[in-house]
């Protein structure tokens, strides 16, 4: 057999080796190939997206860093164009809806895909730049040379090892290889939740009629206290001729609450606010993932002697209540790694203060900087007031502002506040306590 | 490319691969099929034939040659089958493949004259010693091409087999019967065998095969010869049966004629719970069932008759 190359060299010993063919590896194995490096890319699916789970709004932005108008190529389902929030108790909801055009033109804000579609995207761009792609292969440890320094990864391949002088971790949640470097700590589930999705199918002139959608232009709805008694959120995504229904779950709570997702998700499939949206449509696809929520500070070490972290694996994803935007942090922290990793290369230096630059290159971007400005935002988020007795409280208050009362006079705003509160079992202290904080957090 | 045994002398075994989208969607109306090409791969059948094959090349210290007919897009499952230490090779062919009545009008005649061509040029004057398929493509499944090419090559040939084993020279296959028996055939040389996705799975290529396959060039037959399509297709209709005249149920009163229609005043006989028994007490009171029911006549007689 001949000599296994890779990018024109021996495979023996490759510079790189990227763990997970995500948003993230793929971003690291082009900035690889890109500085002229040998990398190959490991994914455990038979193709790229063919393990992976999201709700479904990838923010684009980012890719302008690898292809040039990547809108004319992605293979979107839909251009966001209209954002709601809503805000919903057992027989309420309040929504506020947004919509602007500019987001249907390019460069444009988010867009709906389908991760097989899109990761598999990601990564031909990765090979098209030199990597090699190799699917249906596990990383099942870490290789390391006399000295313990980490020197590859081990494969579930016949004659699996890979020796490779850096290794870049981007096999998602609960990284098995960052455990095994010791980076990231034992799984705690108070940082985690649990993502659980439908796609349900409908006629793409339904969904355009439905939800007010012409050609393809889509809309996004992300949901407050549709969770029942766990803490946690929805959301409601079009896609060409499906929508993606679902629900994101206290990890602790769900367990304590001895409840199976699949009834949460059906008590917001039914919810009368929901439920006119989805007649008729039918269960293409179900499934469920974990998502790291701890955020900041929950962050792993991002680096040690001759491996980084990146994406979920390092607990990138960003869940702050009216965000949960993952995939552009992978690709921002994987381009991240990628070029840390080819400057610790041609420096020669891979040891862990040569790697140190990674975290430099982080901080000056959006991943780190939203992060830590969002430091507060999951413990606010999954607190039981905000996600449990804030959402009644509004709906109360809102309910009570638009009753007329004839031939009462009308109640003050002050009175219906207090009214709220009291129903929901909310101090106006804690409300002003928290809505203090949540300045703080988001300012 | 990587070559199995490359320089060995020994007997080319050629295993023809039809790579499918398992996901394919076919339009029943129109007949259309969206395939998507980053989808495809082996089905199981296939699968099941190239790990025959290095099976026999084992035994035999042959070589193992893959032929696939398509365009560029079957170079990427090529390359994962070459990952194995097998030869590749693809015949340019182009598929009418949008729509399943014109693919199967393009005649799989003139696809096997065009896969025997690749075959004997690749294979040189000693030709195969053995050419192994799938028993049925997955996606468009007609079973037809293995005895085409059979007659092409003017080989022997044995199809839908479950097990093919190379003993000593020879091969000894196994296919199945009716009721539940199998048939064992001593397969002369050479020989055109199509084998069902049962008992085997492809072994996993070694890490190392994988890269060096990864980014190899698939090489490429010289262009078929053209053969037109030797079936014609009339205009493709959807099916509909010819209506059934049944007789109208008896009773003067709608109401006699609906209670007729749906049963509900028949006796039935009810469902019988049987135990807490074990297995072969249960099972007996199954065939006492069936005896009763008169399902079981036929097969007593014949085991009598056997007798
Ligand atoms: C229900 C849900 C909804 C979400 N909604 C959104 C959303 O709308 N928008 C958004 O931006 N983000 C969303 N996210 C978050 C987003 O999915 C993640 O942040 C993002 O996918 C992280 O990318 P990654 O590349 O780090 O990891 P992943 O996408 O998880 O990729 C990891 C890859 O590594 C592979 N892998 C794992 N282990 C191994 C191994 N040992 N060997 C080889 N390969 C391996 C996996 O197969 C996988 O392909 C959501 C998440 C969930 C669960």
């Amino acid at each position: 057999m001949a000599d296994p190359r890779v990018n024109g060299r021996a495979a023996a010993e490759v510079d790189a080796v990227v763990v997970g063919a995500g948003p993230a590896g793929s971003a690291a194995a082009w900035a690889l190939a890109r500085a002229g490096k040998s990398v190959v890319l490991l994914e455990r699916g038979p193709f790229p997206g063919s393990k992976n789970l999201y709700g479904g709004v990838v923010y684009g932005r980012i890719l302008d860093e690898i292809v040039p108008r990547w809108w004319e190529e992605v293979p979107v389902q839909r251009w966001v164009v209209r954002r709601s929030t809503m805000v919903m108790t057992a027989t309420q909801a309040l929504t506020v809806d947004f919509r602007t055009q500019a987001w249907g033109r390019p460069p444009y804000n988010g867009m709906t895909v389908y991760r097989a579609d899109f990761d598999r995207w990601l990564a031909g761009k990765a090979v098209e730049a030199g990597a090699t792609l190799v699917t249906s292969t596990v990383a099942t440890g870490l290789l390391r040379d006399e000295a313990g320094r980490i020197a590859g990864v081990r494969t579930d391949r016949p004659d699996g090892d890979l020796r490779a002088r850096i290794v870049i971790a981007c096999d998602g949640v609960n990284s098995f290889l960052a455990k095994e470097a010791r980076l990231l700590p034992r799984t705690n589930p108070e940082h985690l939740t649990l993502g659980v999705k439908e796609v349900l199918a409908l006629p793409r002139e339904v969904i355009d009629e439905r939800f007010g959608l012409r050609g393809d232009e889509g809309l996004d709805i992300e949901i407050l206290g549709c969770t029942g008694d766990i803490p946690g959120g929805g959301f409601l995504y079009t896609n060409g001729d499906t929508v993606s229904v679902g629900v994101v779950l206290s990890l602790a709570h769900l367990g304590k609450a001895g409840k199976r997702p699949e009834e949460v998700i059906a008590g917001l499939k039914a919810h009368p606010a929901i439920a006119p949206y989805l007649r008729g449509a039918t269960l293409k696809e179900y499934g469920a993932h974990l998502i790291p929520e701890g955020g900041y500070n929950h962050m792993p070490a991002l680096y040690t002697d001759g491996m980084l972290v990146a994406g979920d694996a390092a607990g990138m994803c960003l869940a702050a209540g009216i965000w949960l935007e993952g995939v552009n942090f992978a690709i921002g922290s994987g381009l991240a790694a990628g070029r840390a990793a080819a400057k610790a290369l041609d420096a020669g230096d891979l040891s862990a203060s040569g790697l140190s630059v990674y975290q430099r290159e982080l901080e000056k971007g959006f991943v780190l900087a939203n992060h830590e400005r969002l430091r507060g935002a999951p413990d606010l988020v999954l607190s039981e007031r905000v996600q449990r007795r804030y959402p009644g409280l509004v709906a109360d208050l809102v309910e009570g502002m638009f009753t007329v009362t004839d031939p009462k006079p009308k109640p003050g705003l002050l009175a219906l506040l207090r009214r709220a509160a009291r129903r929901n079992d909310v101090k106006l202290r804690h409300l002003l306590a928290d809505g203090l904080r949540g300045g703080r957090v988001f300012r | 490319m990587s070559k199995a045994g490359s320089g060995s002398a020994g007997p080319v075994i050629v295993v023809c691969l039809r790579p499918a989208d398992p996901a394919a969607r076919v339009d029943p109306v129109s007949g259309h099929v969206d395939r998507d090409p980053g989808m495809l791969g082996l089905p199981p059948a296939e699968a099941a034939a190239l790990e025959y094959g290095l099976r026999v090349a084992e035994a035999w210290s042959g070589r193992v040659l893959a032929v696939t007919a398509g365009d560029a897009s079957a170079d990427e499952v090529l390359r994962q089958v070459a990952a194995l230490g097998v030869e590749v090779l693809r015949v340019p062919w182009h598929a009418a493949d949008e729509e399943y009545v014109a693919d199967l009008a393009a005649d799989e005649r003139a696809l096997a004259a065009a896969l025997a061509a690749a075959i004997r040029k690749a294979t040189g004057p000693d030709g195969p010693a053995l050419v192994l398929t799938g028993d049925r493509s997955a996606d468009r499944g007609t079973g037809a091409l293995p005895a085409y090419l059979a007659h092409e090559l003017g080989a022997a040939q044995a199809l839908g087999l479950v097990g093919l084993e190379a003993t000593g020279d020879h091969l000894v296959a196994e296919r199945r019967l009716d009721g539940g028996r199998r048939e064992r055939l001593r397969v002369p040389r050479p020989a055109v065998c199509s084998v069902e996705a049962a008992g085997v799975r492809l072994r996993r290529a070694g890490l190392p095969g994988l890269l060096a396959a990864a980014s190899a060039q698939v090489p490429v037959a010289a262009a078929a010869p053209a053969g037109g399509p030797q079936v014609t297709v009339g205009r493709a209709r959807p099916f509909r049966p010819r209506a059934r005249v049944v007789p109208p149920p008896a009773g003067a009163s709608a109401r006699e004629r609906l209670l007729r229609l749906t049963g509900v005043l028949d006796t039935h006989e009810p469902p019988t719970v049987i135990g807490p028994v074990d297995a072969a007490e249960a099972a007996d009171a199954l065939l006492d069932f069936l005896r009763r029911t008169g399902h079981l006549e036929a097969q007593d007689a014949a085991d009598a008759a056997a007798r």
